[in-house]
């Protein structure tokens, strides 16, 4: 046993009820089907769906129109949801991190504002972390909030900003201290209406042509007093425990799952020992990260740090499903093409133009490693 | 088992280890680790398997070279069978049991047949092996030293005895209904080589971490240097999914065993153990083998003690590329036309399932 060994998780009884009535209503989902898409889609209208059953928020109390269940509870839901690609993305971040946040550090009127509209599946929100010149060195942020009367004047731009032309708030890290010896210090967050006047976004389209990336402006852009979250340079902390739910769920091992549904269906017409093994070898990967994943949750529900769980859960997960388009092609060779009317040549483009994104958002393999050694005693 | 008793026994054991005595078999025995698993009116402790894999996970980290995992399984085998006194038994797990002939002669039950790599097999006193599938399984016990038998020496990388035993005409000391077949003794063996493997890549770990803030070059730590520790980190990935997946294949044989999981042949968790236990295996002998340079490659080196036994006990008991054509062919056998994650998690019906799918 060392400091990074993942408890055993605990079943859940509830979170299995939930798994039936979760398949049934997809079953019967009648709306728009994101198909072999590495990524889910943006369905407003499925999100407030799933709002309506409340299946988003659910650990939220029940003042804010959260369920009151727990984090096993949410794992069951969302692996649902992911295994067939549903359209989750619009209501995603809110889901998984900001809507937590809030909860935990925000003020009274932003949790108000915010948490029964994210937990009915009608608030969305991005994450304004990096910037052109800070990526992996978060730290260096140069977005800057400057004092005024009865709030904060922002400057500066935020990048690779997923969904931020289309949600409605955007948790944002900016410096309201000069950077001093401690480079964590002085930071701070900042609920930020996307309507607000000198907020601008600008896409930016990616390698698979998907243009959900922006580039977001703020110019001279007025945040009242009560826009701050938490206490004032505090923010790397917050960030530090928002990352942990990034880093830990089921989205960090599943984005390809599309493509080995794919395969299996097709390597059911031409079955090979070979197939067999990859397959067999997939499950058992798949089946370890899913117990660290719960782990994890009952680890952040007992309220201990998990944030270095989450890093190596991270870089472990991410890594299975980058090397998944690269095990499947060798199998069952095919000529990936995007949008091609064979499943599995459509699902095989699509993971091999996602999957480089897979060890670098939620930061990078190395930013990671990085983290995990430096607990392990070295540096 | 409170979680007192069971802390304590841990400490026990890592104590024994630690102090790395001469006759550590004997220790362990006189401590009683060796019949844990019998329940406590027998001699035992009445450890669950779960907690066995523990103990086995601690003799991996310490690289003892002692048959505690067989001895473990067997004196359980033994105390099915309804043999007592047994002083060493082993298991015989060998992938090729289906060589083997039980038939009648004059004296009463004679077996036949070849069975390979039995670990310890010419020092225990008796061993076990269960012969046939389904219902018509049979668990068989001999006598090491029974007429009949005659013992090929092997030996593992780790220099683990891997013996041969060949029978002709032996009488077995006993042959009873089995409590379950040999694909179930041979997945069960691989969860308690998972067990061992996830202690042993855990100490690799450990080592490497010590090594590379110990040894200088350029002028500093190895460790300072990002190449080295982005090596060490992916290390401890690999340790950790080592150690979930041998738990989670521990946990299986426990709610199996006391009727509250699937059988262990149809446990997604079960396969899994050796599959991920042996990858990480593979990851973690590269690695540290490279942090530790010239050094770790010589005999003098105790490195060689845990990477030796991994490279051994991760072709034992079927490797990863065995258990997972099993697990595999045995999902895509599903005809129901399902998907895939619906195959693997299927919805539980009870709170039992549900606490054998969080097992997963």
């Amino acid at each position: 046993m060392n400091h990074l060994s993942f408890p055993r998780p605990q079943p859940s009884e509830i979170g299995e009820r939930l798994r039936a009535e979760v398949r049934e209503f997809i079953d019967g989902w009648q709306g728009n089907r994101h198909g072999a898409a590495a990524f889910s889609g943006f369905d407003p209208e499925f999100s407030k769906a799933l709002g309506e059953r409340g299946w988003i928020g659910m650990g939220f109390p029940k003042c804010y129109g959260g369920g009151g269940y727990g984090l096993a509870e949410r794992l069951v839901v969302l692996e649902e949801l992911l295994a067939v690609r549903a359209p989750v993305f619009a209501h995603a971040v809110a889901e998984r991190q900001s809507g937590p946040l809030l909860l935990r550090f925000g003020n009274e009127q932003q949790r108000e504002k915010t948490l029964p509209r994210i937990a009915a599946g009608t608030c969305y929100f991005c994450i304004g972390l990096s910037e052109p010149d800070s990526g992996s060195d978060l730290a260096s942020v140069r977005t800057r909030a400057t004092k005024v009367d009865g709030g904060w004047r922002v400057n500066g731009a935020k990048i690779w900003t997923s969904s931020a032309h289309r949600t409605h708030y955007m948790i944002l890290l900016c410096r309201t201290a000069p950077a001093s010896e401690v480079r964590q210090a002085g930071l701070s967050q900042f609920l930020v209406d996307m309507k607000t006047p000198g907020v601008t976004c600008r896409p930016i389209v990616n390698i698979a042509g998907d243009d959900d990336f922006n580039e977001v402006h703020f110019q001279d852009v007025f945040l009242s007093d009560d826009a701050l979250i938490g206490v004032e340079g505090q923010g790397w902390q917050q960030v530090t425990s928002e990352l942990t739910f990034e880093r830990s769920g089921p989205d960090r091992f599943m984005s390809h799952m599309g493509a080995v549904e794919e395969f299996v269906t097709a390597l059911k017409q031409q079955p090979s020992a070979d197939g067999a093994r990859t397959v067999g070898r997939m499950v058992a990967h798949l089946s370890t990260l899913r117990r660290m994943s719960r782990s994890i949750a009952d680890m952040i529900t007992e309220e201990q740090d998990a944030a270095l769980h989450a890093a190596l859960l991270k870089d472990l997960g991410t890594c299975f499903e980058q090397e998944i388009p690269e095990t499947l092609r060798l199998v069952l060779p095919t000529e990936p093409e995007p949008g091609a009317s064979d499943g599995y040549s459509a699902a095989l483009a699509n993971v091999i133009l996602h999957a480089p994104s897979c060890t670098i958002r939620g930061g990078t393999k190395e930013v990671l490693r990085g983290m995990v050694a430096k607990s392990l005693g070295l540096r | 088992m409170s979680q007192e008793t069971r802390d304590m026994l841990h400490e026990a054991a890592l104590r024994i280890f630690a102090d790395k005595p001469q006759d550590l078999w004997v220790v362990l025995q006189e401590s009683g680790f060796d019949k844990a698993l019998l329940p406590e009116n027998k001699g035992g402790a009445g450890v669950s398997w779960a907690d066995a894999c523990g103990l086995l996970s601690l003799a991996g980290e310490h690289a003892a070279a002692v048959p505690l995992a067989e001895a473990l399984f067997g004196h359980w085998l033994l105390g099915h069978a309804g043999v007592e006194g047994a002083s060493m038994p082993t298991i015989a797990s060998s992938m090729h049991s289906e060589q083997i002939r039980v038939g009648i002669s004059r004296d009463g039950k004679r077996v036949d047949g070849t069975l390979r790599r039995v670990p310890w097999g010419g020092t225990c006193t008796h061993v076990a092996f269960i012969v046939g599938s389904g219902t018509a399984a049979q668990l068989i016990v001999l006598a090491r030293d029974a007429a009949g038998i005659s013992i090929t020496s092997g030996r593992n990388l780790a220099g683990e005895p891997r013996d041969t035993l060949v029978l002709e005409g032996v009488v077995p000391q006993a042959v009873v209904p089995a409590p379950f077949d040999a694909r179930e003794l041979l997945c069960l063996s691989a969860i308690l080589r998972s067990a061992l493997m996830a202690g042993a890549i855990e100490r690799s770990l450990a080592l490497a971490v010590e090594y590379a803030n110990l040894r200088v070059q350029f002028g500093r730590p190895i460790g300072k240097f990002q190449a080295v520790q982005q090596n060490i980190a992916f290390l401890a990935t690999q340790a950790a999914a080592a150690r979930a997946a041998a738990e989670a294949g521990s946990e299986a044989i426990d709610e199996w065993l006391d009727g509250v999981g699937e059988p262990l042949s149809q446990s997604i968790a079960a396969a899994s153990a050796k599959i991920r236990t042996g990858e990480a295996a593979g990851q973690a002998c590269a690695i540290a083998h490279q942090v530790f340079g010239a050094i770790g490659f010589t005999e003098e080196h105790e490195l060689h003690h845990f990477t030796k036994r991994l490279w051994s006990w991760r072709d034992e008991c079927g490797n990863e590329a065995f258990w997972s054509r099993e697990l595999g062919e045995r999902i895509l056998a599903d005809a129901s036309g399902q998907s895939l994650w619906r195959t693997v998690v299927p919805v539980a019906t009870s709170a039992r399932d549900a606490e054998a799918g969080a097992a997963q």
